[in-house]
């Protein structure tokens, strides 16, 4: 059992910076994003690739992967910079599927749909049995430093300027906000932490394939996000966690509600996560934790 | 007046974690080596693979029940499990987790989707558990497995070469192969290539995304290159909306597919007219004419078995017996003992667990030959013999045919 929770947490972990990444696009910046899973399969292929093809260290597969996001991600902004809201929506989650087809497609490079395996995992011969502990330890540490950056950021200047642009562009610019440099910014360094969070799954699974990056994962991000409570950085984390925990917790109901079939609770369960979000959206549309409105000045 | 949040972080936290406990607390623990032996399936309940699932793992459930029934195996019951790895690799990694470290099954059986089989046998070779699979890929045997590994699927290359014979039997002089992107569609055009051109057929590929809602252009495209046969190679989904589009472009060549994409849902789904006078092909043939495929017709209450049906219930039968060769219930027995019994052709043949239980407990070496074929496997865990069959579609039945 132990093993199982240290497995479901590492899975919360990575589903906990790729919330605090798309936080950062959505949430603090205001840029709906849908594609969310199409920078995260960027940031695994790219240190994939490099620490399997190439050799190279898995820190330099993470620093590449980070780097190599976070510049698919202003790329992808500089493209988006008219759209707002649904548009912005629609386009990110074109963007997302044109990642998961690429990557389907572009055999000589991905391996197409037989996908890369064999991802080298940091220490395992060395760690042997302990690696999965290892392993949680290391995603928590990170979780720990990308959470402890994001909120110096949200208090900073930087995230106040972010907060004003997703509250009104005009306003921000007509107060002398660069708006493309700081929606940009906001993006790459977004990028940057779902192409860590690509990196993190990719060396802890040592499996990727394209079928792993569909929509339905931006939907559990999201979900993640707007349960704990979209803008806030705890929210986001809380949020992963919540999800994981419900995704993994529905297995369980086969001995809670013995009358239905197998078949039944497959389908149930899949019901019960839009159920969830519906629910989270009518009673708690701010989510669990919301954002915590900046102290006023006192008169 | 600042309204103050009804859920502190303090609050979050804590339910937090107690939330990453509760499984812990709210489960059973593991018998142990006195407790039941679990046998788990990890099949496609959800997603593309849902066709094949719900009856994969009724036959493990089957099987289980009919040898909890006569006493059990080594003394101990059975306890069967099911999970669902919605065809998805990740869903399929965290649900095997589950199986194997909190069930500690010690057979995962059935795995349909070749991603989710690559994704998950890591994890089984290294807590020492079988796999049992369907999965096709041919890259999946050459994992380092360290032979925790069997399949009851011929491998896909076999599965081309098939259909470059069906192709040749037909006689057609050309032929169309569109297929989606999957970890086997090269190697299946590469070996239909292979076979058929040096006989002079005139061979054109395509690979579709398998998720539009439409293959319209890709048909109409087919239908002006005029092929005497016409592969539609996609899955059940797939198959349905190209039948359709095939349709409307009144289509009079040859179709033929594969038999997992061309099943008794793809004739409802696709309309009678739209599937009539359809091959799908390269099926590994149930052994129909056998006792094992007829009493598993009885098991399941069924008039007609598919491959998969079949295959899920060897995997059942094969684990039993490998575990009571062995004497030991654990993946390492299976592994250690499932050639034992399977490709042992001096044995006394079985068809079914309770015969072959029986024969072991008399001290018999047995061989066992299930409703999928004869199942015999080589070192890398592939399938050695394999006879595929071809069915037709005829006023909307599926029936074999000999080509």
């Amino acid at each position: 059992m132990i093993n199982y929770l240290i497995a479901m947490a590492t899975f919360g972990a990575i589903y906990a910076v790729l919330a605090l990444a798309l936080n950062v696009m959505w949430g603090m910046a205001g840029m709906v994003n849908l594609g969310i899973v199409g920078f995260y399969a960027f940031g695994a292929y790219i240190t994939a690739l490099l620490t399997l093809n190439a050799h190279a260290p898995i820190a330099l597969g993470f620093l590449a992967a980070m780097i190599g996001t976070a510049m698919m991600a202003a790329l992808v902004t500089l493209g988006l910079t008219r759209l707002r809201d649904d548009y912005l929506a629609i386009v990110t989650l074109g963007f997302a599927e044109v990642v998961r087809i690429a990557a389907e497609n572009e055999i000589w490079l991905t391996r197409g749909t037989d996908g890369i395996s064999g991802i080298p995992q940091p220490l395992k011969s060395t760690l042997g049995a302990d690696f999965n502990a290892a392993y949680l330890v290391f995603c928590l540490v990170v979780l720990a430093v990308v959470l402890w950056v994001l909120e110096r950021v949200r208090t900073s200047p930087f995230g106040r300027v972010l907060r004003a642009v997703r509250e009104d562009a005009q306003v921000a610019a007509f107060a002398g906000k660069d708006v493309l440099r700081f929606k940009v910014k906001a993006f790459a360094l977004g990028g940057a932490l779902a192409g860590l969070a690509g990196a993190l799954y990719a060396h802890y699974s040592s499996y990727i394939v394209p079928e792993i990056y569909v929509p339905l994962l931006t939907i559990y991000i999201s979900l993640a996000l707007t349960a704990g409570g979209i803008g806030n950085n705890w929210g986001a984390v809380i949020g992963a966690f919540v999800v994981v925990f419900f995704l993994e917790s529905t297995r369980f109901l086969v001995g809670v509600v013995p009358w239905l079939s197998a078949e039944q609770l497959a389908a149930l369960r899949e019901f019960l996560i839009g159920l969830g979000l519906l629910l989270v959206l009518f009673f708690r549309p701010r989510g669990l934790m919301p954002e915590p409105l900046p102290r006023l000045v006192k008169r | 007046m600042q309204k103050r949040s009804l859920i502190t972080r303090r609050k979050a936290l804590l339910t937090g974690v107690g939330a990453i406990a509760a499984p812990f607390v709210i489960t059973t623990p593991g018998f142990g080596q006195t407790g039941p032996i679990k046998l788990a399936g990890l099949v496609s309940l959800t997603g593309s693979g849902s066709p094949f699932g719900p009856n994969s793992r009724m036959a493990h459930q089957a099987v289980v029940d009919q040898v909890n029934a006569a006493g059990g195996l080594l003394g101990r019951k059975i306890e069967y499990l099911a999970e669902d790895d919605q065809t998805n690799a990740e869903a399929g990694q965290r649900a095997a987790r589950k199986l194997i470290d909190v069930d500690k099954t010690q057979a995962i059986m059935s795995v349909w989707a070749s991603a989710v089989g690559t994704a998950v046998l890591p994890l089984c070779w290294e807590n020492k558990v079988v796999m049992l699979a369907i999965s096709a890929a041919d890259s999946l045997a050459l994992l380092p497995h360290q032979g925790y590994f069997v399949r009851t699927q011929p491998h896909t290359e076999l599965q081309g070469k098939e259909f470059g014979r069906v192709i040749l039997a037909m006689g057609a002089k050309s032929a169309y192969l569109i297929m989606p992107q999957t970890p086997f569609t090269e190697t299946v055009f590469n070996a239909i290539r292979t076979t058929v051109e040096p006989k002079g057929v005139k061979v054109q590929s395509v690979i579709i995304d398998g998720k539009k809602t439409s293959f319209k252009s890709e048909i109409d495209e087919m239908v002006r290159a005029n092929p005497e046969l016409f592969m539609m190679g996609g899955y059940q989904a797939e198959n349905i909306v190209m039948a359709k589009d095939l349709f409307r472009a009144n289509y009079k060549g040859k179709v033929i597919g594969f038999a997992y994409g061309m099943t008794p849902g793809f004739i409802d789904g696709a309309g009678k007219e739209a599937a009539e006078g359809m091959f799908a092909c390269a099926e590994p043939a149930p052994a129909g004419g056998s006792s094992a495929y007829a009493k598993l017709k009885a098991l399941v209450k069924k008039d007609a078995l598919d491959t998969y049906i079949c295959q899920a219930y060897d995997h059942a039968n094969l684990a039993i017996l490998a575990m009571a060769k062995g004497k030991e219930a654990t993946g390492t027995g299976i592994k250690d003992n499932i050639r034992k019994i399977a490709n042992n052709d001096a044995g006394v043949m079985v068809d079914n667990a309770l015969d072959g239980l029986k024969a072991i407990g008399e001290g018999k070496e047995i061989k066992y030959s299930g409703a999928s074929g004869p199942c015999k496997f080589s070192d890398t865990g592939n399938i050695i013999e394999v006879a595929f069959r071809t069915t037709q579609v005829k006023d909307g039945k599926l029936v074999e045919v000999k080509i």
